[in-house]
């Protein structure tokens, strides 16, 4: 175990993936509480770092008032003299959105990081069911063989041939009311299993007629043990890059899925999918306001690679012959 | 109770996809004493391994019992749950030494672990304690006179292949079972090897740890050494059944007769001998065998071989599948 890790640490993809992720998922699980967003604008999409508010600077006697414009033109300054408004304005703050604001003035940081949080909830969530419910698919099919296997089989087929975005679409629409994150992910998680069961049934059939499967029979093992005691320890390191990329992929299906306006509904279920939504039916991009789609679209695009940078480097450790 | 094991014209199918039945063992009686050694030999697919499944009474799909019966210490195991053969058969009553010790551990787990999965699965206790566990598996380890901690705190991995063999046998023979088969348990090993494991076996013998065996082999000359009584299988059938001496000195059968003529030996008086070879190959065991199952390759086949089923029959005190051996 730990020399699998020096080897691991050894490889420079290994690292910077688990240096992404690991980042991903601490800003999506304390970023929330830890960052304080600024006060809501009563501008909807304000430009990243544009000065709003009004500044009074004393030792000029001047008081700049910054007016922030949706679209075109970003703000306009005017300049007024003190005496015409005298002291009351001296207190007011100035807010500056790092990466700007929604249609509705909010401040993107702290959606985006609540966004990323939930999006990390769905493709965690997807990717244990469809990890979990293939594994077993495909454990007991290659490993029983016969008409099991091939029930299974039709069974794991008949999902293949189902397009499972269609599916996702179809369940979607049917809960117009409101759509939990947990509803979703395990949306995701029932229709992408088939992969991980095909793969672990070829798989677990190749271990089948090997010899200690055999010894274990002989002895008196039970089929339950063989399949947990046996053969899963030996596709654990298959099902672990199996889970990674399934998560990878539950991400993404979520994406995609919101982007489209099916994806999660209701109070405080913001993913990263629903922010590329709203900033898309705003026709923020039609407004050339980029800020509205590249920050939640490149947050999906970094925790994606890191999980694949993961699993390549873990490839290229667990099994030996890729070993350079 | 004469006899520990008793086999009654047992034979074994299996099942293809597209419902083809493939006779792989057909008609095979013996009976085995406590304490004798029967060897079994034969060219490769000609249906002992098959035969092992079916002394175990374990019948994966797609192997499947076609009629006969398998008696060990008077009890059948035909019809039986594969849970009841599991729990109260295999290791207890039969085991076997499988063949091919190189793989045949778990390659992600400690010998230990793998040896006390066997004791807890039988134990019927099932909170019996780790620790009496251990203990147990030192005991018998030490008996075979091998470094009991370091084999069985290793990986199979670390282990040579003599070692692994070793532990193999160990855990086959732990909970002393009536009946030992031993499928081809020195194939792919050195020779030197071969006898270190081949003298284990004996130990175990003596020891008392098991007494009765079938030993199951391509190897002549080793069964010679091994064996009391010996078969030799052809096409799923047994063609001769005698004593070491009356089947190895005094071939009858022309099979066996053929078969110990390939053989290779290093004796210096068989220098000049070429080894024969027996041409074609054995039938295909999908279709039902008009006839001898040997004919076509018989050296002294005459027409009517190949129309009439041969029986087995006494020829020199010894069982010969053949009517015109002599």
């Amino acid at each position: 175990m730990l020399k699998l890790l020096k080897n691991l640490i050894k490889e420079p993809m290994f690292v910077i993936g688990v240096f992404l992720f690991l980042t991903t998922v601490f800003a999506g699980l304390l970023g929330p509480s830890l960052y304080t967003p600024q006060p809501r604008s009563e501008f909807g999409y304000e430009a990243p770092l544009a000065p709003r508010g009004i500044e009074v600077d004393l030792s000029k006697n001047t008081i700049t008032h910054w007016v922030v414009h949706r679209g075109d033109t970003l703000y306009a300054k005017e300049t007024i003299k003190k005496d015409s408004l005298g002291n009351m304005l001296n207190n007011t703050a100035l807010a500056k959105y790092w990466i700007g604001t929604d249609n509705l003035g909010q401040d993107y940081v702290a959606l985006l990081l609540r966004g990323l949080q939930n999006s990390l909830y769905v493709g965690l969530l997807a990717g244990v069911i469809a990890t979990t419910i293939g594994t077993l698919v495909g454990l007991f099919a290659g490993f029983k063989g016969g008409i099991i296997d091939d029930i299974l089989n039709m069974f794991t087929n008949l999902f293949i041939v189902i397009p499972s975005f269609v599916v996702l679409v179809l369940v979607s629409t049917s809960f117009p009311q409101g759509r939990s994150l947990t509803l979703i992910a395990v949306l995701i998680g029932f229709t992408t299993w088939p992969w991980t069961a095909r793969s672990v049934r070829a798989q677990a059939a190749s271990l089948r007629g090997r010899d200690h499967i055999s010894l274990a029979r002989i002895n008196g093992a039970s089929n339950l043990q063989i399949i947990f005691k046996h053969i899963l320890p030996y596709l654990a390191s298959y099902v672990f890059m199996v889970f990674i990329m399934q998560v990878a992929s539950g991400i993404l299906s979520e994406s995609a899925i919101s982007m489209i306006g099916l994806g999660p509904l209701g109070e405080g279920a913001t993913s990263l999918g629903v922010i590329l939504n709203t900033a898309k039916n705003q026709s923020a991009i039609t407004d050339g306001l980029w800020w509205g789609i590249f920050p939640a679209a490149i947050v999906i695009t970094v925790i994606v690679f890191a999980l694949y940078l993961l699993n390549n480097s873990m490839e290229g450790v667990f099994n030996p012959r890729l070993r350079k | 109770m004469a006899h520990i094991l008793e086999v009654k014209d047992l034979s074994l199918h299996y099942l293809t996809r597209f419902g083809q039945k493939i006779h792989a063992v057909t008609d095979v009686s013996f009976t085995m004493k406590q304490g004798e050694i029967l060897g079994v030999a034969g060219e490769s697919g000609c249906g002992k391994s098959t035969l092992v499944n079916g002394l175990m009474g374990l019948f994966i799909p797609p192997l499947y019992p076609t009629s006969g019966d398998v008696l060990v210490n008077g009890e059948s195991l035909m019809n039986r749950s594969p849970k009841d053969i599991r729990e109260n058969v295999l290791s207890q009553k039969v085991s076997m030494i499988p063949q091919g010790a190189f793989n045949a551990l778990n390659p992600t787990r400690k010998i230990k672990d793998i040896a006390a999965d066997v004791i807890a699965a039988h134990s019927g206790n099932k909170n019996i304690n780790k620790r009496q566990i251990y203990d147990r598996l030192r005991e018998r380890f030490d008996l075979f006179g091998m470094e009991t901690e370091h084999i069985l705190n290793s990986y199979p991995i670390q282990l040579t292949a003599g070692e692994r063999q070793r532990s193999v046998i160990g855990i086959s023979t732990l909970l002393n079972p009536k009946v030992v088969i031993a499928d081809e348990p020195t194939s792919a090993l050195d020779v030197t090897t071969q006898k270190v494991v081949v003298k284990m076996i004996f130990d175990l013998l003596e020891k008392n740890i098991f007494s009765t065996m079938i030993f199951i082999t391509h190897e002549l000359p080793l069964l010679r050494h091994v064996s009391h009584n010996i078969g030799i299988m052809y096409a799923g059938e047994f063609v001769e059944y005698g004593t070491t001496v009356q089947v190895v000195h005094d071939p009858r059968h022309p099979y066996t007769r053929a078969l110990m003529g390939a053989m290779l030996s290093a004796d210096s008086e068989q220098k000049n001998r070429k080894p024969t070879t027996i041409e074609g190959a054995p039938p295909s065991l999908a279709k039902k065998i008009e006839g001898c199952r040997f004919a076509e390759r018989c050296p002294s086949a005459r027409p009517e071989c190949r129309l009439k089923t041969q029986g087995l029959r006494m020829v020199g005190e010894r069982l010969v599948r053949c009517d015109y051996a002599e």
